[in-house]
């Protein structure tokens, strides 16, 4: 098994009063499964994402990622196993405006001290899997929001995480760039990488092995 | 509308205390900083500027000192002013001064001293355009035996009694009665030639305390002499004719020269000056420091104000989304800019309300807003008005102009010139910080190796005791009580050696005598170049710790004076001799009479650290003139200090019961020397802390501006892995390189200036590479403190906060 939330609750207090975020939230997500997050908006779908991804914490409720007890876990380390094993992608791509494709695919190695040798071929080897040599020294803005959307998965994969979680990946794209994101997404899930994805469109959601409905911050 | 506009200002800045107090305190130090060294700057320039000052010049001697003419005395001769008023058309008028040190004036027998006189040409008041509160300017000091006081001297000899025809004594001749001719209100004029009484200078030839200088002309030169030339007259044309003008009679290897009175003060450092000048180089340092603190807190504001106006981009969106007018918003902005300006003009003057009589401690002043000095503000006034509204716009254009439909699409973060116009700005500030730092540093080395260079002789617990008999008219029965009291105080278990100089090390240059010519023991006769000598007593050498190098000190004799002499080894130098022993035992001729050397002393310093080693000719001679007192060991403490300085003044007063008397402790005289740049190194302390202070907002306000423009950056590096360290490293990186290069740009300029500044000590420390570190190592440790306290808190939000997809 790869993660596993046990009663998950997550609230903030505002006003005197407890606003739960997400509650009583059960899951577990074998390797190499491919879920599909929905839910209306404020429902609760980012909360959970970041809370998979350990960017975020929680109130209550257990959560084991790769047999180690998250919620005991020190910071120093939870960030250590994030940066092993997890990748993320974001709707609005979050690339570095002032870096060019290729900086920006070896940004996140530098983190992790890759070897400059390393890094290269690291860098090399992405832009080759996604057909992007030719862009390697251009900056983002220069690309389509497709393109700008490939680079940045390439980036979430480049250390080989076991697990991508995306959040609303072509909420910025046409259909058929998002089309063709989905199926860059299954080609990886085939190729062994779990993914956790938002998404509004039960098109996109088809894609994976199992969707997870949330309203008010509860599965149903 | 206007009462809206401020409400709003109100609920703005309060709302925003942090911001708001950051930004007025920048401001107010900024401003408080500027007034302050301007006050004092003023003060320092303000002197002899006075009705027709402009045309009013000192005559002073150059000497010609190894084949060049040098600055030499002050001073001129008794005859310099007339002749050259008959000579020069253009000259109208001209005063002398005679200084009357330590007077002692007697009403009716009772003695009032601590005043400082002149004999005084009648054009005095003409020319230093005074005038009179009671007498007659044109007559008060025509006639012999007439006086001129000054107010507060007149209330302090008649209380409120008219002094105008009031008959005075004056101490040294008691036989002569002097009339008070006129009062003179001269407390707030500010000149380097300062006088409460004035003696006509007709007196001069008949006054017995002169007797022996009536037949000087070409032979005394004791006379600050001042002329007054016609209205556009071409000054250095006449300085020309008057430096070339040899008069009939004059023999010396000297020329007269001119100097504008204005320019005495900051400009002018001659032997014989009147008093101890300012220096022109520290108030125009000061001043350009009083600039740069002043702009440095204006860009400071303008890089906060604008850093907060990302901030309020979405306000300021909506407003004109909603339908706010440019010039209304425009208007607002002016309205909270223009209230924090007021209140930061409204605290920076309270602060130096505050600070002012601490200030005046510091810098040994007497600085206020009265009167003149004030007047001197009113120009920096308007700067300070202009800068602050042009800081006050500069928000509120950036502000208004922002476009509605990029500000709520949140793409405002991007103004790359903004941020270079930031980052050129820092770069200034620590340019002028770390230089700033390393003059603080050097200045303190400086002032520190001169307090601990060997002065070559003991000042420690030695004091020198001065005071004027009023009532031994004969010198036999003075000269008898003088060495009762001597022997009395000798006896006194709190003193240790007893002996009597003309002068002493630290005292006043007016006390040393300067000669040109002398004849060395190889019959080679000088004629070039100034020496020094005074007089002292055999035991002198011993009390004062100097230490000889050949021979010894003067043997005592039954007439207590001989034709025997110890001189320093700067003597010896001057004299062409190698080996000092064998001037032991040697004949030395000058003022016409043969001397013999007895010993050389160890090279000490006489005039001060400031000055460079002279050679000086010690004489055995039999002076009254200061008593000096090596302290006990017992009176090292306070207490005991205090009890020896009781008893030696009981002794005094039991052997002269009519006299005035005054105590020196020669160590603290010494130090005084050096009191301006020790004032001066203290204001610079200061405003270099408030310069860092500034600096530091600066950099906080680029911090936060940073911040804010690279939280998106910070929030995807830190979801790819980054460390708080690592982001720590990323945000401060920068602020380093700046440093470092603001370090380069800084040392060659505080090399620079403080080469120059050194240039004016006789003894300088040494430039050291360590203080350059340090100054460094100090700019950057704040830098880092200031940068981090933002950088951390940007570097610890939740990335989650950050790349939020709306
Ligand atoms: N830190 C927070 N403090 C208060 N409310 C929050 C916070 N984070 C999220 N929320 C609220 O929780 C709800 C769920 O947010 P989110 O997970 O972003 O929804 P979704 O991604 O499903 O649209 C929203 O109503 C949001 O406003
Ligand atoms: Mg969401």
């Amino acid at each position: 098994m790869l993660l596993h939330l046990k009663n998950i609750f997550k609230w903030v207090n505002s006003g005197g009063q407890r606003v739960f975020l997400l509650k009583d939230i059960n899951l577990e997500v074998e390797e190499g499964e491919f879920i599909s997050i929905m839910g209306p908006s404020g429902s609760g779908k980012s909360t959970l994402l970041n809370l998979i991804g350990m960017l975020d914490g929680f109130d209550e409720g257990e959560y084991t990622f790769l047999d180690e007890p998250v919620h005991t876990l020190k910071e120093k380390h939870r960030a250590n196993l994030y940066k092993e094993y997890i990748g993320f992608v974001f709707q609005s791509y979050h690339l570095l405006d002032d870096l060019t494709v290729k900086e920006n695919l070896e940004m996140p190695l530098l983190y992790k001290k890759y070897k400059g040798a390393e890094r290269k071929a690291m860098v090399a080897d992405m832009l080759d899997r996604f057909n992007i040599v030719g862009k390697k020294d251009l900056f983002p803005a220069q690309l389509s929001g497709g393109q700008q959307q490939l680079v940045g998965i390439a980036r979430a994969l480049i250390s080989s995480p076991k697990l991508i979680l995306a959040d609303e990946p072509t909420g910025n794209l046409n259909s058929k760039q998002g089309e063709e994101i989905m199926e860059l997404f299954k080609q990886l899930n085939n190729e062994g990488v779990t993914i956790i994805q938002v998404t509004h469109s039960e098109k996109n959601a088809a894609y994976g092995s199992r969707i997870i409905n949330l309203l008010d911050g509860r599965m149903i | 509308m206007f009462k809206l506009y401020l409400k709003i200002a109100v609920r703005y800045l309060l709302k925003n205390k942090l911001y708001s107090f950051i930004n007025i305190f920048g401001l107010a130090i900024g401003i408080a900083s500027f007034v302050l060294i301007m006050l004092y700057v003023n003060y320092e320039k303000s002197y002899d500027k006075f009705n027709g000052s402009e045309n009013v010049h000192r005559v002073f001697m150059d000497y010609l000192e190894g084949g060049e003419f040098v600055p030499g005395d002050a001073n001129a001769y008794i005859v310099s002013g007339p002749t050259l008023k008959d000579e020069f058309p253009e000259i109208e008028k001209f005063v002398r001064f005679r200084r009357i040190r330590n007077m002692v004036v007697l009403n009716n027998n009772t003695p009032f001293d601590g005043m400082v006189g002149s004999l005084a040409d009648p054009e005095y008041f003409d020319v230093f355009d005074q005038g009179l509160v009671k007498g007659d300017e044109s007559t008060a000091l025509s006639k012999p035996y007439s006086v001129v006081l000054s107010t507060p001297t007149a209330q302090k000899i008649f209380g409120d009694t008219n002094p105008i025809g009031q008959p005075l004594k004056i101490a040294g001749d008691d036989s002569v009665t002097f009339t008070v001719t006129g009062v003179m209100d001269n407390t707030n004029r500010n000149t380097h030639i300062k006088n409460d009484v004035l003696v006509s200078f007709s007196t001069f030839y008949t006054w017995t305390i002169f007797k022996n200088d009536w037949n000087y002309t070409w032979n005394q030169n004791e006379y600050y002499t001042y002329v007054k030339v016609a209205p556009n007259t071409n000054a250095e044309l006449l300085n020309q004719k008057i430096m070339a003008f040899v008069p009939e009679g004059f023999e010396f290897k000297e020329r007269h020269h001119l100097e504008p009175i204005e320019d005495i003060h900051l400009y002018s450092n001659k032997p014989y000056e009147v008093e101890v000048n300012g220096n022109g180089g520290n108030i125009k340092l000061l001043s350009i420091i009083a600039f740069i603190t002043l702009l440095l807190s204006w860009m400071n504001y303008m890089n906060l104000s604008s850093t907060k106006s990302l901030e309020r981009a979405k306000e300021i969106g909506i407003r004109k989304v909603v339908g706010g007018k440019k010039s209304q918003l425009t208007f607002q902005f002016l309205s909270e800019s223009a209230m924090l300006n007021c209140l930061a003009i409204v605290l920076a003057l309270g602060a130096v309300f505050l600070l002012l009589p601490a200030f005046n401690r510091l810098v040994g002043q007497n600085l206020g807003f009265t009167g003149n000095q004030f007047k001197g503000l009113l120009p920096y006034l308007g700067i300070m008005l202009l800068g602050a509204s042009l800081a006050a716009l500069y928000p509120a254009f950036v502000l208004s102009r922002f476009s509605p439909a990029k500000v709520l699409k949140g793409q405002l973060q991007t103004s790359k010139n903004g941020l270079h116009f930031r980052r050129a700005l820092i770069i200034t500030q620590f340019v002028a910080t770390i230089s700033l730092l390393i003059c603080t540093f050097m200045a303190n080395k400086q002032i520190h190796y001169l307090k601990n260079r060997p002065i070559g002789a003991n000042l420690n617990q030695v004091i020198a005791l001065k005071g004027q008999i009023l009532d031994r008219a004969y010198d036999s029965i003075f000269y008898n009580d003088f060495d009762v009291l001597l022997e009395e105080l000798k006896r006194n278990p709190y003193v240790a050696e007893i002996s009597c100089s003309r002068t002493y090390p630290g005292d006043d240059f007016s006390n040393t005598n300067s000669n040109i010519g002398i004849t060395f023991p190889n019959g080679h006769t000088d004629e070039t170049h100034i020496w020094y000598n005074y007089g002292a007593r055999p035991g002198y050498f011993d009390l004062m710790g100097m230490d000889f190098v050949a021979g010894g000190a003067y043997l005592p004799t039954p007439e207590k004076r001989s034709h025997n002499v110890v001189i320093n080894e700067e003597m010896v130098r001057f004299m062409g001799i190698d080996n000092v022993n064998t001037i032991i035992g040697k004949t030395i001729n000058f003022w016409g009479q043969d001397w013999a050397v007895k010993g050389v002393v160890k090279d000490y310093n006489h005039f001060g650290m400031k000055s460079a080693m002279v050679p000086m000719v010690i004489r055995h001679d039999r002076t009254t003139q200061n008593i000096l007192v090596k302290l006990d060991k017992r009176a090292t403490t306070m207490a005991g200090a205090d009890k020896a300085l009781d008893e030696i003044k009981n002794i005094w007063d039991k052997v002269f019961p009519v006299s005035t008397y005054k105590y020196t402790f020669l160590d603290q005289k010494f130090e005084a020397l050096f009191n301006e740049d020790r004032k001066f190194t203290k204001a610079f302390q200061i405003f270099t802390v408030l310069a860092i202070l500034i600096a530091s907002l600066g950099l906080f306000g680029l911090t936060s501006y940073t911040c804010i423009q690279r939280k998106k950056e910070i929030g995807v590096r830190k979801v790819n892995g980054a460390t708080i360290s690592e982001i720590l490293q990323l945000l401060n990186q920068n602020f380093i390189k700046w440093v470092g290069l603001a370090f380069v740009i800084a040392v060659p300029i505080a090399w620079f200036a403080m080469d120059k500044w050194l240039e004016g000590f006789a003894y300088k420390t040494t430039i050291s590479w360590w203080i350059f570190a340090l100054a460094g190592m100090a700019a950057l440790t704040i830098a880092l403190i200031t940068v981090s306290w933002q950088s951390f808190k940007a570097a610890t939000v939740n990335p989650v906060e950050a790349l939020r997809d709306e």
